[in-house]
């Protein structure tokens, strides 16, 4: 029977028109896959109900079966949503239940995350609803439950919404492992319901993005795409002299008042900022500018209090905000239906991003998306151009799912022994099942089970170390109730970071900062947090407390993180629009504007062709400065560096300080830099690559870097849950000593190695570096002497992120540093 | 290297210790002995070999200095007794001429008779030998005519140059009031001290003691 002729198909598309809507094509299309027992990806724009797609293949099903499960049983579960921020789950579950009423099909929707509260959750140990949203976190969480494995039995449908932000993670790599033990459970219990779909805005790799949620190559798998066409209206908000922008750092706080008529001509404006910290900033200044707004703009980000956060995007839907400072946080699909103007401050580093923010503001099919473009400095106002380019070539990122992540893997593995066990050689072969660890060797999986079980050597005499055992029954599990209360709590901070709560001495939750951030602040210091200016009282049981202040302004956190590094479409733009501004060949307005920055540039030193390196050699009481610029964003900047740092340091000992942006980087030291043609070209050479960037990344600390959210995933480092617990004191140790004593006494921990590895392939793309470096032999270098900084080189001197290279003799360096010591 | 402090000799040893030739003393302080056996029974795979190879530091400074007397200036063991405890146990019996004597710590939570049994000698809260008085932590002593060396802080000094340099070590901290000397087992973190302009600070590096 065709599936237009089952009665839960007509039943929907009857209320559907009742409601006087059609379903569009691609939603019909994934209603048949589905009935037919296809897993799939589903590709819409935002706003064209993306979520009823797969949702309503589920609820046709549902209907068109007779007897339904008793809502007392255990095992009601049957569709599982996994979402990848708090934030999405409510608004979801709400538009479900909407339909499941009206549709009178009588399932349950339940979220749970890590804002469910404990009754809830007891609730849901007793009877899972049938529907239920979730992180994966939380996921991950509930198959560390005892009894959890009984759950999946009738379950249907799992469906991974906003698929491209999890791909690109490590919890994309959760969500591959979970589904993995859950189509292990079914095919154990001899039940074959499964479907596992994926819904995913527009990215360069969607067949990949398939293949990672559904790797089995006998599942049938289709990709649904919607030939929808969104539009967008991009506008750069311009200085009216260039003057008024900055080189570098300061968030174009001057030009914010040209926001206020846009705010004013709008029924709700979204306004989204790359950082937490600039976020409160901004929400001040706003503030300050017109005092009107207050009471009707309201700051949003990831540390701010649930609570808080519920009222805000609730105002949001209500239309009672007129606007809404936010981060990433509010990046994906929930549907704020007042929204109508989105404004980006400071670039979005990539076309996917930029695209996804535009699609906030006009949700309804047919609008078109309205964003306008706030640069924070000249130089964005070329990436604006580049943007505007590569969006309207639809000039689209991939997102590189994550593979071999041992960390994650070691969490998963005591997950499973924390919940109902684990039989190693059926995990290692769901495991191996995976697109993640699909390269995973037997003797990997051995040195992961030793170290879970033994502690990571099979040497030692004393069997001290007590984690994961063997049971009566075979199952590999966790039998130390504190061990196993520590691993539940770690689970969601998978954010190494550690957070403390904001509280007010009288009561009442803010939201959260960091550590770091707290243990510089004396009492009476001030700072703000969700758009409110607060004094530092004391810190208390994890909490910091906090009381109202009276002063007018204050030091805003800075949350560490958050910086976005530049996409390699964006940056190849880029480069071309460098060339155009000068040339007057091209169309753009804000080429026009920054002109007069570029012959600032061209009369200082040097404006670079596409087919040029600038290299710009600076002199000056802070030393000696050499800055290149490749245009190949921060992340590849930072290993291109190194590799220069380490080339020229084998030419005499000389230390570097190294410091990047996505425009370029920029080496500096207090002795002279050997520089010219010849050196040049060496130390920008293609060859001897692997082996060159092998030895820079040994010799600076980008691994020991990676390797703080390495140790805290797998669990050697355990700070505490903001506010609900208290670390043990005697276990207190961190990410970095755990480094240097791997380092020293276990150089082979898989852990160390994967901190390399993420170095190296994650970060480096070697494919781009090498790519990049023909590039630079095939250019000509320009080096250039200027006597004073550039528009080109300032904004990376202030930069504070900083690395350190050397060639030099530790003893040495303190004899000609230690003068500068007590200054 | 020799450093003349109140008048009396010592040897700073990069192995941080401080070796007293006058009292045929060697002093180290927070050997956090069972350190890595507590963090592995709760399940944090800390390199067994750890514990072994503090010990080993301390064999090759017994067979430099041949010393009468081991000072451990508290926290010499982590927690409770374990396993690295009973390899400790078996690695002393070579030290028979050796008088080990801990000065109480924070960490020191065992019965003395565990001490006693262990022939370890129990001082608290000090233990003075001639101008100096070895006190684990220095803002509890007492003895106003003597120079408090004390440990606690595991102390880190950051030193800053031209050009953005940094660089970070462990060091002995000999200031005005008392000294601090470096944490000795190398499974431990630091604390950036901020020295007065006179007073005297040691940087380890892997080589040797540098003074800055």
């Amino acid at each position: 029977m065709s599936l237009t002729k089952t009665p839960g198909y007509k039943k929907v598309a009857n209320w559907l028109k009742a409601d006087g809507k059609k379903p569009f094509d691609f939603q019909k299309e994934t209603w048949s896959y589905y009935a037919d027992g296809y897993s799939g990806l589903v590709n819409a724009p935002t706003g064209f109900g993306k979520t009823f797609s797969v949702f309503l293949a589920v609820v046709i099903e549902a209907l068109n079966q007779k007897g339904v499960a008793k809502t007392t049983s255990k095992d009601r579960l049957q569709l599982i949503w996994i979402t990848p921020l708090r934030s999405l789950a409510k608004d979801i579950a709400r538009a479900m239940r909407e339909v499941l009423t009206e549709l009178d099909l009588d399932w349950y929707v339940g979220v749970r995350n890590g804002d469910t509260s404990q009754a809830e959750k007891l609730q849901q140990k007793k009877s899972m609803p049938e529907i239920l949203l979730i992180t994966p976190e939380s996921l991950h969480l509930l198959l560390a439950q005892k009894g959890s494995s009984t759950l999946f039995k009738n379950l249907k449908c799992i469906v991974a919404d906003e698929w491209h932000e999890l791909l690109g993670s490590k919890r994309g790599v959760m969500v591959e492992l979970a589904i993995s033990r859950i189509k292990g459970l079914q095919k154990a219990a001899k039940e074959y319901y499964l479907r596992v779909w994926a819904i995913s805005a527009t990215i360069g790799n969607i067949e990949q993005a398939l293949e990672v949620i559904e790797p089995d190559i006998n599942a049938k798998r289709i990709i649904v795409k919607a030939k929808l066409h969104k539009k967008i209206e991009i506008k750069s908000i311009l200085p009216d002299y260039i003057e008024t922008l900055p080189w570098a750092g300061h968030l174009g706080l001057k030009l914010a008042y040209k926001l206020l008529p846009i705010i004013e001509k709008s029924k709700t404006t979204l306004i989204f900022i790359n950082t937490r910290g600039q976020s409160e900033m901004w929400y001040q200044h706003l503030l300050n500018l017109d005092p009107e707004l207050a009471g009707r703009i309201a700051i949003h980000h990831g540390s701010i209090d649930f609570e808080l956060r519920n009222w805000i995007e609730d105002s949001l839907h209500t239309g009672l905000l007129k606007a809404v400072i936010a981060t990433s946080s509010l990046d994906l699909g929930v549907d704020f239906k007042p929204v109508d103007t989105v404004v980006q401050v400071g670039s979005p580093k990539g076309v996917a991003r930029f695209l996804q923010r535009a699609g906030r503001s006009g949700h309804s099919p047919g609008e078109t998306s309205k964003i306008y473009f706030l640069p924070t400095h000249a130089l964005e106002l070329v990436e604006a151009a580049a943007i505007k380019e590569a969006a309207k070539d639809n000039n689209i990122e991939s997102r590189e799912p994550v593979i071999m992540v041992f960390d994650t893997l070691i969490q998963y593995l005591v997950t499973l022994a924390v919940g109902d066990g684990f039989d190693d050689e059926l995990i290692f072969n769901e495991v191996k099942s995976t697109h993640a660890f699909n390269m995973l060797l037997p003797e990997e999986w051995n040195w992961l089970m030793q170290f879970i079980t033994s502690g990571g050597d099979s040497l030692t005499a004393y069997q001290e170390f007590k984690k994961v055992i063997k049971d009566e029954d075979g199952l590999w599990k966790v039998k130390s109730r504190q061990i196993a209360m520590r691993h539940r709590l770690h689970i969601g901070t998978i954010v190494s970071d550690a957070m403390l709560k904001v509280k007010f001495l009288s009561g009442g939750y803010i939201g959260m900062v960091e550590e770091y951030f707290v243990s510089k602040l004396k009492p009476d210091d001030s700072f703000t947090l969700a758009g409110r200016i607060l004094d530092f009282v004391q810190i208390k049981d994890m909490t910091v407390i906090v009381r109202r202040s009276k002063k007018k302004r204050a030091m805003s956190p800075s949350w560490l993180g958050g910086r976005l590094p530049l996409s390699s479409n964006l940056g190849q733009v880029l480069r071309k629009k460098y060339n155009e501004v000068l040339n007057k060949t091209h169309q753009e307005e804000e080429l026009d504007v920054v002109y007069p920055l570029f012959l600032v540039q061209q009369e200082r030193s040097h404006v670079p062709r596409n087919d040029e390196l600038l290299i710009e050699m600076i002199n000056n009481r802070e030393g000696f400065h050499l800055f290149a610029y490749p245009f190949e964003g921060r992340l590849v900047h930072e290993i291109l560096a190194a590799l220069v740092a380490y080339r020229l340091s084998r030419l005499v000992p000389i230390t570097f300080s190294i410091a990047m942006n996505d425009y370029g980087f920029e080496l500096l030291s207090d002795t002279e830099i050997p520089m010219d043609d010849a050196i040049a070209y060496e130390v920008f050479s293609p060859d001897n690559l692997t082996e060159d960037i092998t030895l820079s990344i040994n010799s600076t600390e980008m691994a020991r870097r990676k390797f703080r959210d390495i140790a805290c995933i797998a669990g050697l480092v355990f700070q505490g849950y903001p506010g609900k617990y208290v670390a043990n004191k005697h276990l207190q140790s961190s990410a970095g000593l755990f480094f240097n004593v791997f380092s020293d006494y276990d150089k082979h921990n898989l852990l160390l190695r994967q901190a390399y590895d993420e170095v190296f392939y994650l970060q480096l793309e070697e494919a781009r570096l090498l790519e990049a470096l023909q590039r630079i032999q095939n250019s000509t270098i320009v080096i250039t002497n200027p006597k004073r900084f550039t528009p080109l080189s300032f904004p990376i001197k202030v930069d504070s992120l900083r690395a350190n290279m050397s060639s030099e003799e530790l003893e040495h360096r303190i004899e000609r540093m230690k003068a500068e010591v007590f200054k | 290297m020799t450093i003349t402090i109140r008048a009396e000799e010592l040897i700073l040893d990069k192995e941080r210790a401080i070796y007293f030739p006058a009292q045929k003393i060697l002093a180290i302080s927070d050997l956090h002995l069972g350190k890595a056996a507590h963090f592995r029974k709760a399940g944090v795979q800390v390199p067994s070999t750890l514990a072994q190879s503090d010990l080993q530091r301390l064999t090759t400074l017994f067979n430099h200095y041949q010393p009468s007397t081991l000072l451990i200036n508290g926290d010499m063991f982590h927690h409770e007794i374990n396993s690295d405890i009973d390899v400790f146990e078996k690695w002393k019996a070579d030290y028979k001429n050796v008088n080990f004597l801990l000065v109480k710590g924070n960490h020191d939570h065992l019965h003395n008779n565990q001490y006693n049994d262990l022939g370890i000698e129990v001082h608290e809260p000090s233990f003075c030998a001639r101008n100096f008085c070895f006190i684990h932590d220095a803002i509890k002593c007492n003895e106003k005519d003597l120079y408090p060396i004390s440990g606690h802080v595991h102390p880190g000094i950051s030193i800053i140059g031209k050009a953005k340099q940094r660089l970070k070590f462990p060091c002995f901290y000999f200031g005005n009031e008392h000294a601090v000397m470096p944490a000795f087992s190398a499974f431990t973190g630091l604390y950036l001290i901020k020295p007065k302009p006179q007073e005297q600070v040691f940087a380890i590096t892997p080589n040797k003691v540098v003074k800055v």
